[in-house]
């Protein structure tokens, strides 16, 4: 059983989506996350220990090649590829109730702004930290993300932008979430944004990589 | 280390060079091209020598032969400086195009002057219409870039209140440069026409740039735009006007407009693509019915912005690295030790690395350290490869999105040109090792300056043949394509 868990632990870390997938080399021929995990619910392992003793100490380990530039975004998007194909098989459990996410991320490409594969990493990989995910996608401006702070009371937020000229209009999205939902947590990231910005523009959390934004929502959630 | 001076004629220019300068290296920012791309095969960089001695290589002497060029003439490509010398430049006394055949025009009378506006380097020549010869060239960074390297940066200055005085300074830098060359050549201007990015023509026209600076990027404001000497504070006649030429779209201007027009892929039935390896990283594929062109986020790196080494394709920069008996061979712009490296160079040099396994297919150094000695003190890291698969995975996953919209393969594509700063430096084969343009090496043709021939050809032209690839033309924005992730990650790799 154990042995299971290990065996999808090392096929989401390496980008093993399923058997016939040929990345990586070193795996090829085995079973990839999509058998693996197949065969552990099958093998009675519970759901919530599939999600926690595997899927989320892979995504966590991903995360920390990538910030140090030991992987780079192929390699990362496979790990996701592989953890949303064991997510997949995971999912009536997260509907039944049978899995606790930790919480509730909702994250979006700030307006005036299409850049979406830096949001999408981040988005992977807070799922693969154990959260439920709502992505309002690109060019999204304050009111959406009030209205989805309102179906999802208490979610984190975390903004995304890609350009200098863009990312202004985070300043303007903050404040409005703090005029609705003051109590919010708000994380943002993107290459032209600084701590400094964040810290100027009253966000709770600048997330240099993926990783730092899965650590700074595990202090929120613990 | 001993200079010497390379008096140019007819121009009037008086260039100071390091000894053992390759001829290359001082000539390609005036515009000249070296359309074989330095092999000493089509001889169109011929100089003659007036003055002074430029010594002849067994080699060169083997190509001047087949050429049937004699005693005073000599290949640019296969030159170096070891002595003050005296040069006339064939090229300028002819407009070559990009497919190397010479531009057939139309006579006129007077003077013209075509001014490449880049976001980093300002090139202008004056040319006689009566022949198409060039009669002078200046060359000079773009004042701007104290604002900023790349693109968003100088929208984001010009926003932040340094509209009016980045305008001031380029109207003012290409005046200087015109009254430079008028100085040496008192003759009466007929003509100006720039060309340049959309971000260049509206601030160098005094529009807005704002509406570039978000999505949806619209403005109204990029047609030709017309302008007199009065309102640019020239100090010099234009008897009929200065034009800044239309943009295709918001990323796409009428620097890639000239390319177009240069490389005649709007008059060809089979299609044809340009790619310009500049700052803006712009793509185009197109025939005689149908183009499509893009920008891409390509070309900071390629420039030297974000390598940690890198630089643009200046003095001291390495622009080129070969491997010989197992040892990299540097090349170094102006014969100078080596200070870093530039966009061709970097090409060669993860080519190299991937083709000896120093790299993995992710582009992962497989000693697992954080960097690798180039030469000298020149070394790239980790985060430098990663930045240039980022940027290779933008070129080849636009031309696999435009090639979709025109609902052909890349294979349909009979002929590719690259235009860029480095471009005559470019080594084909590492461009291709490094999967950036998927097609092979025989159909890539690499340039200089298509923007500049360009701009030269609009002073025999008339308006309507840019109103007429504008009506065929269409901007794609390829992030919008669905598959834009999926292509974009999937180029990264080294396959």
């Amino acid at each position: 059983m154990e042995d299971l868990l290990v065996k999808l632990l090392e096929a989401v870390e390496f980008g093993k989506v399923d058997k016939k997938s040929p990345y990586p080399p070193q795996l090829r021929d085995m079973d990839g996350a999509h058998e693996l995990t197949i065969s552990a619910i099958e093998a009675g392992i519970k759901p919530q220990i599939i999600l926690e003793e595997a899927l989320i100490p892979a995504m966590s380990k991903v995360g920390k090649k990538f910030a140090e530039c030991k992987i780079f975004v192929p390699q990362m998007l496979m790990s996701a590829r592989a953890m949303g194909a064991s997510m997949f098989q995971l999912k009536p459990f997260f509907a039944s109730g049978a899995i606790k996410t930790k919480g509730t991320f909702i994250i979006g490409t700030v307006k005036g702004d299409l850049h979406d594969i830096g949001k999408n990493l981040v988005s992977m990989m807070v799922e693969g930290g154990g959260w439920s995910i709502v992505d309002l996608g690109v060019d999204v401006g304050s009111d959406k993300f009030v209205e989805a702070l309102k179906n999802n009371p208490g979610a984190v937020v975390g903004l995304s932008a890609l350009l200098t000229t863009t990312m202004v209009n985070m300043g303007e999205i903050v404040s409005t979430i703090r005029v609705h939902a003051p109590e919010t947590k708000i994380l943002i990231g993107g290459a032209p944004v600084t701590a400094e910005f964040c810290q100027n523009i009253g966000a709770d959390f600048y997330a240099p990589d993926p990783q730092k934004a899965v650590e700074y929502m595990n202090l929120l959630a613990s | 280390m001993k200079k010497h001076t390379i008096s140019l004629h007819p121009l009037g220019k008086e260039l100071r060079v390091n000894d053992q300068t390759p001829l290359i290296d001082v000539l390609h920012e005036f515009g000249v091209e070296f359309p074989c791309g330095g092999k000493g095969t089509c001889g169109k960089c011929k100089v003659r020598l007036l003055e002074g001695d430029l010594e002849i290589s067994a080699e060169q002497q083997t190509k001047l032969d087949l050429l049937g060029l004699t005693t005073d003439w000599r290949l640019a490509c296969y030159s170096m400086c070891t002595g003050d010398i005296t040069l006339e430049i064939e090229q300028f006394k002819h407009l070559i195009l990009a497919d190397e055949t010479e531009f057939s025009f139309t006579p006129a009378f007077g003077y013209g002057l075509a001014v490449d506006l880049g976001t980093t380097t300002l090139v202008a020549q004056l040319i006689d219409l009566t022949n198409a010869q060039v009669m002078a060239v200046e060359s000079m960074l773009n004042p701007q870039v104290r604002f900023g390297a790349d693109l968003i940066s100088r929208i984001q200055a010009s926003m932040d209140g340094s509209a009016a005085e980045m305008t001031q300074i380029i109207r003012s830098a290409i005046g200087t440069m015109i009254s430079q060359m008028l100085k040496k050549h008192e003759v009466q201007l007929e003509e100006v026409i720039l060309v340049g990015n959309a971000v260049m023509q509206l601030i160098f026209c005094a529009c807005d740039v704002s509406p570039l600076s978000a999505y949806p990027f619209h403005t109204s404001n990029l047609g030709i735009k017309i302008l007199n000497t009065t309102e640019l504070n020239w100090k010099f006649q234009v008897r009929d006007s200065v034009k800044f030429y239309p943009s295709i779209g918001s990323f796409v201007g009428s620097d890639i407009l000239a390319g177009i027009v240069a490389t005649g892929l709007h008059l060809k039935e089979e299609y044809t693509a340009l790619i310009d390896l500049g700052t803006n990283g712009e793509i185009v594929i197109g025939n005689r019915e149908r183009i499509v062109c893009a920008s891409t986020a390509a070309g900071p790196a390629f420039e030297g912005a974000n390598i940690s080494m890198g630089m643009r394709a200046v003095t001291g920069a390495i622009s080129s690295l070969n491997q010989v008996n197992g040892e990299l061979e540097a090349t170094v712009i102006g014969n100078t030790p080596a200070k870093g490296i530039c966009g061709s160079a970097l090409i060669d040099a993860v080519a190299i690395l991937r083709k000896i396994d120093k790299l993995g297919m992710f582009g992962e150094i497989n000693s697992g350290e954080g960097d690798i000695l180039l030469t000298g003190k020149v070394r790239l890291t980790q985060k430098d490869i990663n930045e240039f698969q980022l940027a290779k995975a933008a070129i080849a996953a636009g031309l696999t999105i435009l090639a979709k919209n025109l609902s052909i393969e890349l294979s349909d594509i009979s002929k590719l040109y690259i235009a860029g700063g480095f471009g005559n430096y470019l080594n084909i084969e590492n461009v291709v090792e490094t999967g950036m343009i998927e097609l092979p090496a025989e159909k890539i043709v690499k340039m200089g300056n298509t923007a500049l021939i360009g701009a030269k050809m609009f002073l025999f032209t008339d308006l309507k043949i840019t109103e007429e690839i504008l009506k065929k033309s269409t901007l794609i924005n390829l992030e919008a394509n669905h598959d834009f992730q999926d292509i974009y990650v999937d180029k990264m790799l080294f396959l």
